[in-house]
């Protein structure tokens, strides 16, 4: 069967696999407005990158910890996107058609983040207590029975063997869901909406249980001892909601820049809307799972994670996380009318955003610092790798048209009702 | 004395009992072809004035909410009130229990701490929200309701198959028998019936 849409030349396929097809899009949906939406915020990444790099030269260990954390908050943003979009197929979603494009132009991320992943790679020494071969050494003073005990799973070859592992299952499913959909556009054959469906059924799950370990492998083992069960589906609540607010945020800005303007309404702004307000409580409730079953048992070897998070200044920002991530957006997207003042939803979408990367830096940085502290290269590496990321990502829709125009369910999402 | 009847009777109007005008009257009821058709009688009959209609439809029809000029649902701070009431109750239960009635120290933990507490704070929230839901939308909807005049007209039986009705009450202010059947039969009525209290509906059209 032949494909109407081209590979594009291997040295843009890592940033789009396909020619650009905006051309043939319907009039509204059209990407237009010129290559500055994407180039700015890449031109801002690649300045802030630059910058961050000075910081491997100066102070590494902080480097290797600030980049873990940008790097995680790009991709968690990415892995989100990747759920969304196969929910959206296995429940043969209406209303979210005319949104569906954004997370798939997101999903094919991956590769880029797979490249921007090897400085983690580098600094693992630094990054993982458990890489350091005396601690499994039963003949060394710093033998660790413990670590010796997780040394079948927590080695560098096999830690290593799960992150490529992960990073082509979810390229995989993000080059079928990204190009069947712009396949569509061009052909419109209805076979590629049930061959999406087919390729989500068994892709949710393989998702589900790479994002949990890849949540295990990334942010969990940094403290070595310290394990709890539920922190993979902490992790995806916490991507879940990002990438609604990731969505609202995008579906604005494009807005802004005078697309979708027809497209895009009220209604569905509310619905995503509804699911970010339903994933910041969804990730309170898996936050305070977590918390309770640790301060029940009481078992020290648990318990320690939180000592670290409330004492030397890390208490301010526990407190922050419980206040700004949970307890403000409750009460402020509780309402409907919220939900749909869309300068307030934006305000949020932006917010929600920040405080995911709050809480990643929450969970990663108290292993470097006893001390909470914000670093310069926090920031410098989150707008260095985010405004990659981002840059690309609008690349992608910059090339497509901003809707899969000729899916079967497309109408039914334009004239989409909140009752 | 009246003004408080005349309140009772706009509450019960709002949850859909409209009492009869007197014993003899209590309201027109109209049949319509197809749901558009009385989308668009609602409409009308809430421009020109009338308060206390209704609608009735073997399904859900789109958009009829704001064809009626219904609001939002009141129900949602029944849910809040019962939500609140639910969270103090279990935080009283849990300190009460725990800390003054009953206490029991179990491995050196505080008698009433709130960790292991909000489960139960939580549950009971969800519980009263979800119960003061259910029975404030049952209540504001004016429901059970065994009785309705309507049940009188023979034609009002297909409104659980292939009926389209839409009734308005004497009691409305705007309502006078002759302009009011008129002003149906000009929306394009198919059937016209006056509904009276004592047991009778009449066919007029």
């Amino acid at each position: 069967m032949s494909n109407p849409v081209r590979s594009s030349n291997p040295l843009v396929w890592l940033f789009d696999p396909l020619q650009p097809t905006g051309a043939q899009a319907e009039h509204a949906f059209r990407p237009v407005g010129g290559p500055m939406g994407w180039l700015i915020p890449l031109g801002i990444g690649v300045a802030a990158l630059a910058m961050t790099l000075v910081g491997w030269v100066t102070s590494p260990q902080q480097f290797y910890f600030s980049w873990l954390v940008a790097w995680v908050f790009s991709l968690s943003v990415t892995i989100g996107g990747l759920f969304f979009v196969l929910i959206q197929h296995l429940t043969r979603a209406r209303w979210s058609v005319v949104v569906r494009r954004i997370p798939e132009a997101l999903i094919w991320s991956f590769p880029l983040l797979a490249i921007l992943g090897i400085p983690v790679v580098f600094g693992m020494h630094d990054l993982y207590h458990w890489t350091h071969h005396e601690l499994i050494d039963p003949a060394s003073p710093e033998f660790d029975p413990v670590l010796a005990g997780k040394a079948a799973y927590l080695n560098v070859p096999f830690f290593l063997g799960r992150l490529v592992f992960y990073f082509l299952v979810w390229s995989y499913l993000a080059f079928r869901l990204y190009t069947l959909s712009v396949r569509q556009d061009v052909d419109g054959d209805p076979e590629i909406t049930v061959k999406l469906r087919r390729t989500s059924a068994w892709g949710i799950a393989v998702t589900a249980i790479t994002t949990a370990f890849a949540a295990f492998d990334l942010l969990m083992s940094l403290d070595p001892h310290w394990f709890s069960t539920i922190f993979g589906v902490y992790f995806f609540g916490g991507s879940f909601g990002a990438v609604m607010a990731f969505m609202i945020f995008t579906a604005r800005l494009f807005q802004r820049r005078g697309m979708l303007r027809q497209t895009i309404s009220t209604e569905h702004y509310q619905d995503l809307g509804k699911l970010m307000f339903g994933f910041v409580v969804f990730w309170a409730y898996i936050a305070f799972s977590q918390y309770m079953l640790i301060w029940y048992g009481n078992l020290p070897e648990e318990t320690v994670w939180y000592r670290h998070r409330l004492e030397h200044g890390w208490e301010y920002n526990s407190a922050a996380l419980l206040a700004l991530h949970f307890v403000f957006p409750f009460v402020v997207l509780i309402s409907r009318w919220a939900k749909r003042l869309l300068p307030l939803l934006t305000f949020m979408a932006v917010f929600m955003l920040v405080m995911h990367w709050f809480d990643l830096h929450w969970i990663a940085m108290p292993v470097l610092h006893e001390h909470a502290a914000f670093h310069l290269l926090d920031f410098s590496a989150l707008v260095g790798i985010g405004g990659v990321w981002l840059g690309l990502v609008y690349f992608r829709l910059s090339r497509h048209g901003l809707v899969p125009q000729r899916d079967p369910r497309l109408g039914m999402s334009l004239g989409f009702m909140n009752s | 004395m009246s003004t408080i009847k005349e309140l009772a009777r706009d509450v019960k109007g709002s949850m859909g009992i409209f009492d009869g005008k007197d014993e003899s009257l209590y309201g027109v009821l109209a049949e319509f072809r197809h749901p558009g058709a009385l989308l668009e009688a609602a409409r009308s009959v809430r421009e020109a004035g009338f308060k206390r209609f209704d609608v009735h439809s073997p399904f859900p029809i789109h958009g009829m909410d704001r064809a009626m000029g219904l609001g939002n649902s009141l129900v949602g701070w029944l849910t809040v009130g019962g939500g609140i009431a639910g969270m103090a109750l279990g935080v009283w239960l849990q300190w009460w229990t725990s800390a003054v009635d009953y206490p029991i120290n179990i491995s050196g933990k505080p008698f009433f701490a709130i960790e292991p507490s909000i489960p139960v704070i939580f549950e009971l929230t969800i519980l009263l929200a979800a119960l003061s839901t259910v029975i404030g939308m049952f209540a504001l909807n004016g429901l059970p309701r065994p009785y309705n005049p309507l049940f009188y007209s023979d034609r009002f039986r297909k409104v659980t198959d292939d009926g389209f009705f839409l009734h308005i009450a004497a009691s409305d202010r705007r309502f006078d028998l002759e302009s009011t059947q008129k002003l149906l039969r000009d929306l394009g009525a198919t059937h016209i019936e006056t509904i009276r209290d004592s047991g009778t509906a009449d066919a007029e059209a």
